[in-house]
């Protein structure tokens, strides 16, 4: 027999993509038959999702209780104390602020926000906090939003007050009509919000007036002012202009007051936990990874070794590695994002809501894969060094 | 006329320093096309370490190799593997099939791995499970098979995509007398056929007979049944 042995070299360094396919197939086929593993490292990965997404979305959540009412008071500027980072009663200001807005060239509207914290007297005796909001009804801005009962034009009544529905219990068992006492007045419900609750005392809200009676506020005085613009006016010169016309004041854009609030939380005790708890979900997953792929590569190191004197590249290997990770990733990501998804549905009660964002969902199946192959890479390494004549041994 | 192999002066040094144990010492082995040989010799005397030479899965510390004329001493490492595609068959003293792979898959795996399509793999290696004698067991899975139709398994998995070279690492030892020579006598009769250099390290004296040539190693030299006729 004679023996081509340059046609046949050449037709070995060819077919790279049909071995790339066979080895994908190989990977997946040694995946599946080790159930144990399978289910061990998708378990791994489960976990770290579970976790991580769950810290994650209780994170979000109780970040949006703190900016739900930046993001729902319909300005496009606010005017603040200097040095605010929340929504919340604090220092007031000079209601001369308003003129002074008003003066500006492309402030549409400029209207007063009061935010007092007081408490409601319950029928029974005892009382309970809440956040009296008071706004300004002809323009609306800093109102209730989500109203699932009464009309906000039934606020113009002196004495009326809306409230969270899901607090109707906590107030003493809340009804249209039912009325109570704040700071000794007696005041009625006209209206309910659905799923109002910040991060603080729920909200209620009223007319700015009747907020400066209940809480004898003076006439003066004002929490923040709340600004939209004209239409085609520019937010970032109308802002500058306003700064410089109320120096003793902060002038601040909407999306900024929002990431001031965001950045201010994670910096403090919220960020610090739930940033430990997501990283310590993500280290376990990356360590029960990284131990069962490489006890798998262990186990079959015989077949490994094999592979590589059949003719595979120690490339083939990591390839089947890698295919192994997405895998493991993309299975874990899935199962753990349903178990997510039921444990948010579960826990979803009025003060404690889990928010998983899309992006986080779009994100999991990625940072899962990466944290999967940083996982292999002690796997890979065992068989990347693997030397093919270990399988005479 | 081209050796299948010609080894000359090859040498292979394990570790270095103190505890550096030289397993081969100026080996010079030539087999010509066609030929079956058998490579016999006391266990530690360097059969192995010079079937994985030969089947570039090992480097040699010193001589000179080549197959088929092709020079496979001072080549890259990375180079090993497409030699080994292009040449060469093994068939391992376990069968050392893949437990998560069908006999089928076993043998279609090293035809897809050259870059066979899986339509022509499937074909070959159904005609190759059927030389065989496993026609009906190719779905099965390792753990499936006895002893000897894994070893047979692993000889049509040896000769997938019929490369001139096939070594065989005592094909026999894990498998009864009976079945050891079964399996011998199958994979020298499908290797004559199709004219495939074989060469068998056994010490297993029954399978003798089936072999052109035995060649003897001890402690890392040739000792007796060198290829006459060949200039050193
Ligand atoms: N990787 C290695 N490192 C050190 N010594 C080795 C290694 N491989 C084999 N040897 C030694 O080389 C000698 C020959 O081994 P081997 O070729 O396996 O012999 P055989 O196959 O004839 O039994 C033995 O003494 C063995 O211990
Ligand atoms: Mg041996």
């Amino acid at each position: 027999m004679t023996v081509d042995v340059a046609a046949r070299l050449r037709a070995a360094r060819g077919g790279r993509l049909r071995r790339a396919q066979a080895t994908i197939v190989v990977a997946l086929r040694m995946m599946l038959h080790d159930k144990a593993k399978l289910i061990g490292t998708t378990l791994g990965v489960v976990f770290a999702v579970v976790l991580a997404a769950q810290q994650l979305g209780v994170l979000f959540g109780l970040l949006q209780k703190n900016t739900m009412f930046v993001d729902n008071a319909g300005a496009d500027l606010w005017i603040v104390p200097p040095g605010t980072t929340q929504t919340a009663p604090g220092q007031r200001m000079s209601t001369a602020l308003l003129d002074q807005a008003r003066a500006t060239p492309g402030v549409a509207v400029a209207a007063p926000l009061l935010m007092i914290g007081t408490s409601v007297t319950k029928p029974g005796g005892g009382s309970e906090a809440t956040t009296l909001v008071g706004f300004d009804l002809a323009t609306g801005l800093g109102g209730p939003w989500n109203v699932v009962a009464g009309d906000v034009a039934a606020l113009r009544a002196p004495d009326a007050l809306f409230f969270e529905d899901a607090q109707r219990e906590k107030f003493g068992g809340l009804n249209l009509g039912s009325v109570r006492e704040v700071g000794g007045h007696k005041v009625r419900v006209v209206g309910f919000t659905w799923g109002l609750q910040p991060f603080g005392p729920p909200f209620s809200f009223a007319d700015i007036d009747t907020v400066r009676d209940l809480g004898a506020v003076p006439a003066d005085q004002l929490s923040f002012v709340l600004i939209k613009l004209a239409p085609g006016a520019d937010r970032a010169a109308v802002a500058a202009d306003l700064a410089a016309r109320c120096p003793t004041a902060t002038v601040i854009a909407t999306p900024t007051f929002h990431a001031t609030i965001v950045s201010t939380l994670l910096r403090q005790q919220l960020g610090i936990t739930f940033g430990t708890s997501t990283a310590f979900g993500l280290i376990i997953g990356f360590i029960i990874v990284a131990l069962s792929m490489f006890s798998a590569v262990l186990d079959n190191l015989r077949e490994y070794g094999t592979l590589k004197a059949i003719g595979l590249t120690s490339w083939d290997l990591t390839r089947m590695l890698v295919v192994q990770s997405i895998v493991y990733a993309l299975l874990g990501s899935l199962i753990g994002l349903g178990l997510v998804a039921l444990m948010s549905a579960g826990i979803r009660g009025p003060n404690l809501i889990v928010i998983v964002p899309r992006t986080l969902v779009l994100a999991t199946p990625i940072i899962m894969t990466v944290l999967c192959m940083l996982a292999s890479v002690l796997a890979l390494r065992r068989v990347r060094r693997l030397e093919p004549g270990m399988v005479f041994r | 006329m081209t050796l299948a192999i010609d080894a000359r002066g090859v040498g292979k040094v394990f570790g270095a320093g103190a505890l550096a144990f030289r397993a081969l010492d100026a080996v010079d082995f030539q087999v010509t096309p066609g030929e079956l040989v058998m490579l016999v010799g006391p266990s530690g005397s360097g059969k192995t370490t010079l079937l994985s030479i030969l089947g570039c899965v090992l480097t040699a510390t010193e001589g000179e190799l080549r197959l088929f004329g092709e020079r496979v001493s001072g080549r890259p490492e990375r180079e090993l593997p497409v030699l080994r595609r292009a040449l060469i068959g093994f068939v391992f003293q376990g069968h050392n099939l893949i437990g998560a792979l069908s006999a089928r898959d076993n043998v279609r795996l090293v035809l897809e791995s050259r870059g066979t399509t899986a339509h022509a793999a499937r074909a070959e290696a159904d005609a190759l499970l059927a030389a065989v004698g496993l026609a009906d067991k190719r779905d099965r899975l390792p753990a499936e098979l006895s002893g000897g139709q894994r070893q047979r398994v692993a000889i049509a998995r040896a000769l997938a995509g019929s490369p001139p070279l096939v070594l065989a690492d005592e094909p026999t030892a894990a498998l009864d007398a009976h079945a050891g020579l079964e399996v011998t006598e199958l994979l020298t009769r499908m290797c004559r056929e199709r004219g495939t250099t074989v060469v068998v390290v056994t010490h297993d004296n029954r399978i003798f007979h089936l072999a052109d040539r035995i060649v003897h190693i001890e402690d890392g030299r040739i000792v007796d049944g060198r290829l006459s006729g060949v200039a050193a």
